[in-house]
């Protein structure tokens, strides 16, 4: 179910499941579990394109790729390569700061925009943590933080194949690569939100341990009428956690654009 | 073999609360220093560095960060009393850790600077650094090797540009106007080190020419130093003893006793060292594809690497003398011990050059690390001097 195309000269690894409407989602820093309902929950009502992000899974990052900006010009030439129109963006978590970081840049192609607890923008002072600092916590530490039910999110790694493993240990070096330092933020991000003219919602697990609900208020001051929703019983992860509620949520979403 | 005397300048006396709150590093706050104890502490292991001087054993100082373990923050500001209390000893940093370092140009001007001031004494080692050193410097792990060889080409460039300014416009660093005031005595730039534990470390300092160490990792040191001199052969050049060095905790003493007492007590540097929180252990990056992927099947253990002689794992928290001399981590006793017993080491591993002689680690008295520097460098370290080729080396 997955094929490899290449664009810009970076071969991509995506995952492309269901029929309608275009969906374009942007996986989070901890990778694209294509296995996991939830990209079937939103193939119901939607054509699911899901890349595998440069560095992560079986995508390719070459030399010169190293940057956000890279990713959001990447996947503005793949959405021009696929010739898709009317799209529906959706990004979480790492990949709502690379959906955000497309939309500023050009909406042309877009028919609306889901942010799922995404990181990317600073709203606190020198002291504030508005983002928490995952590469710092153990592993229990980091899943605790990170799902309303931790025991949801375990991964069974000695399951995997050596190939699977490697894509997850290439993504957690990828993601280090693209958000260290400033940390998993663009601080000139923010200043350009307002440049996303197409309907956009914000959607948040009520217990994301990483990024907060008022971090999200904070998104949805700068996005011209942006909603902001929260999904009960989920962590950073909704659409991993609650996938059925997330599909709802963005069906709903999508209905009104 | 040269002998190269060094210690960390342990804070040791904030390790049982370190060790109680599971991390003596990055996470450990440092209300647990006294300041006023610093200071005394780092005076007397100044004067034990100064002793190496008369005895004739040379000196290295590396450095850590944000850790009870190593007070030395910054290996110039070490080296820079160093070099104005000795005369002839060299003066090894092992090492600066210039994939942490946001202003390359700034290094390569800080070890111009101790060459002149030290006469031409310094060797320089250029290191990756530890895993825990990423976060006290916040330095991006991924690509880290990439920014480390950046850094080494511009420090180099800048020590032995004379007709300069020149500019640079690289991948991380950029300048318009390097040109560094004074310049190195040596020419075209004093002697670089590196070190590693891998075979691949071996193959790219072959193919530079540089030394290459390694630090207490028993085993491993053999497949790197084999690397170097098949890769040293690949390109025309033989690679003799003085390309490699090897650290050890040594402990020696007027008995046998004495000396593996000594040893012991600086053990408990390598016991609790390797302390730190686990979300400080392995940043994303720094540990190689292949080496993560064990990791996530494995554990956090399949990393670790250190066996003794038949192969066995031994824990570093608990290991006894006796089981970190079979891993040729440790070596004690006698001075007759001591010397049989790096005397067989260098043969093991082919020859090698330089010994970098742990002789201090926290808990090891004043009075003792002194006998322990002076012993040794009375009574082994003119000895090693002899060791060069091993006859079983050579004969190959």
């Amino acid at each position: 179910m997955s094929h490899t195309l290449t664009v810009s000269g970076v071969a991509l690894e995506i995952e492309e499941r269901g029929s309608g409407r275009p969906l374009l989602f942007l996986h989070p820093g901890e990778g694209l579990q294509a296995n996991r309902p939830w990209i079937d929950a939103l193939a119901r009502t939607h054509r699911v394109i899901a890349p595998n992000h440069p560095g992560f899974g079986g995508s390719a990052l070459p030399d010169w790729f190293g940057t956000v900006d890279d990713i959001a010009y990447l996947y503005l030439d793949l959405i021009e390569q696929l010739k898709l129109e009317k799209t529906l963006l959706v990004g979480a978590c790492f990949g709502g700061w690379i959906a955000a970081e497309m939309a500023v840049r050009s909406t042309a192609a877009l028919s609306g925009l889901v942010l799922a607890a995404p990181l990317g923008i600073k709203i606190g002072g020198h002291l504030d943590r508005d983002i928490a600092d995952m590469h710092s916590l153990a592993r229990a530490a980091f899943m605790a933080k990170a799902w309303a039910d931790p025991g949801k999110g375990e991964i069974d790694y000695s399951s995997l194949s050596d190939a699977e493993l490697s894509g997850i240990a290439r993504g957690r070096e990828s993601l280090a690569l693209f958000g260290w330092k400033p940390y998993m933020h663009n601080p000139r991000l923010r200043r350009w939100l307002h440049r996303i003219d197409v309907p956009t919602a914000l959607i948040w697990g009520d217990s994301d341990g990483i990024v907060s609900p008022t971090y999200g208020e904070g998104w949805q001051r700068e996005i011209p009428g942006a909603t902001l929703t929260t999904i009960d019983n989920a962590g950073h992860y909704p659409h991993w956690e609650q996938p059925d509620a997330f599909a709802a949520s963005v069906a709903a979403f999508a209905n009104t654009i | 073999m040269r002998t190269w005397y060094f210690s960390e300048m342990a804070y040791h006396p904030a390790w049982k609360e370190g060790i109680e709150r599971g991390s003596l590093r990055v996470n450990f706050p440092n209300q647990a220093v006294d300041p006023v104890e610093a200071g005394k502490l780092l005076n007397r292991y100044l004067d034990e560095f100064r002793l190496c001087d008369e005895v004739g054993i040379d000196i290295m100082v590396n450095e850590h960060h944000s850790t009870a373990t190593c007070m030395t923050v910054s290996v110039p500001m070490a080296l820079a009393v160093i070099a104005r209390e000795t005369k002839k000893s060299r003066l090894l940093t092992l090492g600066n850790p210039i994939a942490n370092r946001p202003d390359p140009v700034r290094v390569a001007e800080e070890m111009a600077w101790l060459d002149c001031l030290s006469g031409g004494r310094l060797e320089m080692g250029l290191v990756k650094g530890a895993p825990y050193e990423i976060a006290p410097a916040n330095s991006n792990p991924a690509r880290l090797m990439r920014r480390y060889w950046e850094a080494h080409d511009l420090i180099l460039k800048a020590l032995s540009t004379h007709d300069g300014p020149f500019s640079w416009e690289g991948e991380y660093y950029h300048y318009r106007n390097v040109n560094i005031w004074p310049r190195p005595i040596q020419q075209p730039h004093p002697p670089v080190w590196m070190t590693g534990m891998s075979v691949e470390t071996g193959t790219l300092a072959a193919e530079r020419g540089h030394v290459v160490g390694t630090l207490l990792s028993g085993g491993l040191a053999k497949p790197m130093y084999d690397a170097y001199r098949k890769r040293a052969r690949e390109l025309g050049w033989e690679a003799k003893p003085d390309r490699f060095a090897y650290a050890a905790i040594i402990g020696v003493g007027h008995t046998r006793e004495e000396g593996y007492r000594r040893a012991d007590q600086i053990a408990d540097y390598v016991r609790t060292a390797p302390l730190v929180y686990e979300g400080f252990t392995n940043p994303p990056g720094y540990n190689s594809l292949g080496a993560n992927v064990a990791i996530l099947k494995h554990g956090a253990r399949a990393n670790r690497i250190v066996t003794d002689r038949n192969g066995e794992q031994i824990n570093h928290r608990t290991a006894t003398v006796e089981q970190f001399m079979d891993t040729e981590t440790v070596f004690a006793g006698t001075p007759d011990d001591v010397f049989n017993q790096l005397k067989a080491f260098n043969a093991r591993m082919g020859g090698v050059g330089h010994l970098l002689f742990f002789g201090q680690g926290g808990h090891l008295s004043h009075q003792d690390a002194m006998s322990n520097i002076s012993l040794f460098g009375k009574e082994v370290a003119p000895r090693l001097l002899e060791l060069g080729v091993p006859e079983v080396a050579a004969a190959e």
